[in-house]
């Protein structure tokens, strides 16, 4: 008895979803799409898309957009899966690099049809082709201070060190910056001259006299100066910033939300100051993109399409400008006077101009994951610069001879 | 949560329980028929009973398996251009194995190391592990195989870090590892002692990552152990004390030889968990410093990271021969058997009472 | 096993002893053999392993007790200052928190009843009968343990795929359902080795099948072993992440693994919520650890002794 009565309820249960189907197919345009995206929700920037997609559902009801968020390293491990398997999403909201890797396997269209190029921002192009639609643009790091320590950011390295000499204690650090990360020695190997690439994009050129001098400089910071933390990877330096504990900290705009909300006006954002015996630091600059994956077309690619339009109009630009500070992909969205007057904002543009685009190319992986660790012996104390940046160099080029 | 999702669950795992079970009835019924109505075979019955289970690992283990080996004779590589989506780009056969084989063993894995290196880590990883697990799961359990108060809540709360969800437990232990907040810094700060660089340092990180696992891994064994332990009559020790026996005497020729059927699987088991144990080193190694790599860390990362699908999937066959040959070698070091002495007689007896 | 101490209705409890006793002399009483200094030592090994043992979560308490978005801090207090159980609310009253434990509980309850009764009756077949590939198969249920996880990982996906499971929740309940039973087939045919061949003779002399012996006899006799079958199933499915991940791309369909990851990103985490999460969700998997801890034991090892 009790049997049937499972089977039953089971029954019963199905037939209410094939019904519940049956009367979704009735409508002939309706169309879905999937959108991953690896945009987080502790800055607010995930339940700003869902918001923004609830709008533009409510204004095209034969359009139904389903929202995944993914890690920035899962969505571009599972999308690759995916294409095994045919069973990819209809777009992609990420990061510029991920362009390089997906191009590689044809995974992804051009998107030179989705919008308009002129008006926007620098996109990822690759072999002649643009990959990505700009949605926003920075993602780039720049000094951020705290005005109840300092009243104003040095322009020049040597003020901070001599400032950081007399107020770091072991308790409190000058500047804090995440030394994990050879994202935030890409802006120091600018500033002395350097770059990661030679001329032809994809030839790695580590091992030269400027990466030694951008080693030794950030070696000096903790040893030589002592104004760093000893050990500093992303979550101590924020800690550390956010407690009152750090007077400057170089971060990214995605942070600029978090710390106003922490600092208030006590906030300050500013150029990252001129290296000793160098320049000004050059961060590497890129944004978020929507990327079409192959074999989108017809009614997916107009739905497509809309949602890319959406989000492309300046009304949505300074919206996303208002509530997450990031800088818009939009030339007529950045001329904005909500920007200009703003001085978080018009900091955030001003380091934005010196910067230098982050390369989208599948080598870069290479370079990444070859400078990391060398950064970290040399901050370890157990490599000179010399023996690291030689040995880096190595390392990119075996990296990239496992890519052929 | 409302009702009508949880009914929208059940109807698609439900009936799919349903299928399952009608379609083994199914494979049985045919069985049944096939082996023992037709042939009147004698074994007709175990096979019935084991068809289930090999058609399950016959889905989803075996098939993989062979998926993983064909790719291993390719040079899959989507980061190259070589994928399925376009057309004539992967070569498959003899000589891209060759290759991924070459390749293996002779250049760097990831970026400077190479195999041997790594595999010797991951030995060495793996000693001190089994030894530690053995070893301190050994003197606890000694210690609570005697009859004293607040056993049980002991024997519950040893228990702890084995019950808790690895990941979870993992990155606890990460964040006590930072440099400023972390609390063996703290302590030794408080010691007056210089703190250690656990994330950027090889040879800590190293340690780091030994600490966690032996956290880890103890409970385990010491809960077998103590299983083990307590299977043994005590009135072998009455009968060694005796007879003067000392107690490493003891140890030796009465515990030691009367746990080991209880040891010998569980280090079996031990050894290929610690030589596959991926969440440990891969989550504490959080700076993704190679020296802390073994090697199923960095087949992930040739996999995932660098999407070098053919290579990894021969460098999985190679982790896989290695382990499969060590245990081949270690029972029969051990005599750890399947089928001698005792066994083929409870076998003999058992088919007397099946016929 | 012969620590489990059976307390007869009649029997005084701790407390009436510790009553009559004092403290110390119950403390001391039934130990034997010990002298008190070394019993004293026993004690304070024992209670330093508890601590090691228990500190790293208590830490997670306290970062799950900390309000707004530290993880990190020089405080080594178990019980911050500012505590407050405000990551608790909002883990359970603004995310989908009940909903990814009712998908994870019924993904993993369907796939450990599936497993425990597939296993069990192999092991039935290895353990009473030398049919012809019996030996090769028990190394290969051991080789299994060896491949490396994430190996198998994209083949499952794809043929989830080309079989139209992702997506599912039975897709993950089928992949699931055999990612323990090599394990539980060698747990549980130890057991059963250690069950003496007598008992299912006399019942089949009273006229009884081999199956219903095998049911009525052998299974209610393996309890423990049955115990720790479905445990390992459930802990396996109950903390997958990797598979979960690629299998399910509707938030709707998270199990808890992908929930918390969605509170994790790669420079900014959610920490007090995640950890508030986590000890939730660890709780049922110790409640059913702790319980039948009793079982671990003797289900683990009667086996390999008797065996």
């Amino acid at each position: 008895m009790k049997k049937l009565l499972a089977i039953g309820l089971v029954l019963l249960a199905a037939a209410t979803i094939f019904v519940g189907c049956g009367e979704g197919n009735a409508e002939p345009e309706e169309v879905t799409i999937t959108m991953w995206t690896q945009e987080g929700e502790s800055d607010g920037t995930f339940q700003f898309i869902l918001d923004r997609l609830d709008e533009f559902m409510a204004a095209n009801p034969n359009i139904t957009v389903e929202l995944v968020q993914k890690d920035t390293e899962a969505l571009r491990e599972d999308f690759q899966t995916a294409a095994l398997a045919g069973t990819t999403p209809q777009l992609l909201w990420t990061v510029s690099d991920h362009a390089g890797p997906f191009t590689a396997a044809n995974l992804i269209q051009p998107v030179d049809d989705f919008y308009n190029a002129d008006d926007f921002v620098e996109s990822v192009v690759l072999n002649g082709d643009t990959w990505g639609v700009p949605i926003n643009s920075g993602n780039h790091l720049m000094l951020l201070y705290n005005k109840d320590i300092v009243s104003e950011a040095p322009a020049t390295f040597e003020e901070l060190i001599e400032f950081g000499q007399e107020f770091t204690d072991g308790e409190n650090y000058a500047l804090v910056y995440n030394a994990t990360e050879p994202f935030w020695l890409a802006p120091f190997l600018g500033g002395y001259g350097g770059s990661v690439f030679a001329a032809d994009g994809v030839t790695p050129t580590l091992d030269t006299p400027e990466m030694v001098n951008t080693l030794q400089f950030i070696a000096d910071l903790k040893f030589e100066y002592g104004i760093t933390p000893a050990e500093a990877d992303y979550g101590t330096m924020d800690t550390l910033f956010k407690e009152g504990k750090a007077a400057f900290i170089i971060n990214g705009d995605w942070s600029l939300s978090d710390y106003a909300g922490v600092l208030g006006d006590s906030l300050g954002v500013a150029n990252m100051p001129s290296v000793p015996g160098g320049d000004i630091p050059r961060p590497f600059t890129s944004g978020k993109y929507f990327m079409v994956p192959a074999g989108v077309e017809g009614a997916e690619a107009d739905a497509v399409q809309a949602i890319i339009d959406f989000f492309l109009t300046d009304e949505v630009q300074l919206q996303a400008v208002a509530e997450l500070n990031r800088l818009p992909s939009s030339l007529s969205a950045l001329q904005d006077s909500s920007i200009t007057s703003d001085p978080i904002l018009s900091g955030s543009a001003a380091q934005l101009a010196t910067g230098t685009p982050m390369p989208t190319v599948v080598e870069m992986r290479a370079n990444w994951d070859a400078m990391k660790p060398e950064m970290n012996a040399v901050l370890a104390g157990s490599k000179t610069p010399e023996q690291a940046a030689a040995d880096m160099q190595v390392a990119a080029e075996n990296a990239i001879e496992a890519l052929q | 949560m409302t009702l009508s999702f949880v009914l929208e669950s059940l109807a698609d795992v439900l009936p799919t329980i349903v299928i399952i079970a009608g379609v083994m009835v199914l494979v049985e019924i045919g069985l049944y028929f096939l082996l023992h109505r037709a042939l009147n075979y004698k074994y007709a019955l175990p096979f019935m009973l084991v068809a289930p289970a090999a058609i399950g690992l016959l889905l989803l283990v075996v098939t993989p398996i062979i998926f993983n080996i064909a790719i291993a004779f390719s040079d899959l590589s989507p980061m190259a251009g070589r994928w399925f989506t376009i057309e004539g780009s992967i070569s498959w056969g003899i000589q891209p194995f060759i290759n991924n084989i070459v390749w293996v063993f002779t250049r760097p894995i990831l970026q400077q190391r190479t195999f041997l290196p790594v595999f010797i880590r991951t030995v060495v990883w793996t000693m001190i592990q089994v030894t530690f697990h053995v070893g301190v799961g050994f003197f606890l359990a000694s210690l609570m195989n005697r009859p004293m108060k607040m056993r049980g809540i002991y024997r519950t709360l040893i228990l702890f870090p084995w019950a808790i969800p690895q990941v979870i437990a993992v990155l606890a232990w990460r964040g006590e590892f930072n440099f400023e907040f972390g609390y063996f810094n703290i302590i030794l700060r408080n010691l007056s002692l210089a703190p250690i660089q656990w994330k950027s340092d090889p040879f800590w990180n190293f340690v780091a990552i030994n600490m966690t696992n032996i956290w880890l891994g103890v409970p385990f064994m010491s809960v077998i152990l103590l299983g083990g332990l307590q299977s043994i009559d005590t009135s072998y020790y009455e009968a060694a004390e005796m007879d003067g026996a000392s107690k490493w005497d003891q140890l030796r020729n009465i515990t030691l030889p009367l746990i080991s059927p209880v040891m010998t699987p569980a280090v079996i088991l031990g050894v290929i968990w610690t030589f596959n144990q991926f969440n440990v080193p891969f989550f504490i190694n959080e700076q993704e410093l190679e020296t802390s790599d073994i090697l199923v860390t960095a087949l992930y990362r040739a996999a995932f990271e660098y999407n070098r699908y053919a290579f990894a999937a021969t460098f999985a066959l190679v982790i896989f021969g290695i382990l499969l040959a060590f245990t081949l070698f270690y029972m029969r070091v051990t005599g750890f058997q399947l089928q001698a002495g005792e066994e083929k007689k409870r076998l003999a007896s058992a088919q007397a009472v099946g016929e | 096993m012969s620590d489990q101490a059976i307390p007869t209705i009649k029997a005084p409890t701790e407390f009436d002893l510790i009553k009559k006793y004092g403290f110390a002399r119950w403390f001391f009483q039934r130990a034997r053999g010990d002298s008190p200094a070394k019993r004293i030592l026993i004690h304070i090994i024992l209670i330093i392993t508890v601590i090691i043992a228990v500190y790293p979560v208590l830490r997670i308490v306290t970062v799950s007790l900390r309000p707004g978005n530290r993880l990190l801090s020089t405080s080594l207090a178990i019980i911050p200052d500012d505590a407050s159980f405000i990551n608790y609310y909002n883990v359970l009253f603004n995310r989908d928190f009940f909903r990814w434990l009712w998908n994870s509980l019924l993904i993993t309850s369907s796939t450990s009843i599936i497993g425990v009764m597939v296993a069990s009756t192999s092991a039935y077949a290895f353990s009473r009968w030398n049919f012809p590939g019996r030996n090769p198969s028990l190394i290969f249920l051991l080789a299994t343990q060896m491949i490396p996880g994430s190996m198998l990982m994209i083949p499952i996906y794809v043929i989830a795929a080309r079989t139209g499971l992702i997506n599912t929740w039975r897709g993950l309940v089928i992949a699931y359902s055999v990612s323990a039973v090599p394990f539980s087939i060698w747990i549980l045919k130890g057991y059963y080795d250690s069950i003496p061949m007598e008992l299912e003779q006399s019942a089949m002399v009273d006229g009884a099948t081999r199956m219903q012996a095998f049911f009525r006899i052998i299974l209610p006799l393996s309890t423990p072993a049955l115990a720790i079958a479905f445990l390992f199933n459930f802990t396996q499915a109950w903390n997958d992440f990797l598979l979960a991940r690629i299998m399910l791309q509707q938030t709707e369909l998270y199990t808890w693994p992908l929930g918390l990851q969605s509170m994790q990103r790669q420079f900014m985490t959610q920490w007090g919520e995640f950890s508030a999460a986590a000890l939730m969700v660890s709780v049922p998997v110790m409640i059913m650890f702790l319980t039948s801890s009793r079982w671990l034991i003797s289900g683990l090892t009667v086996g390999s002794v008797k065996g």
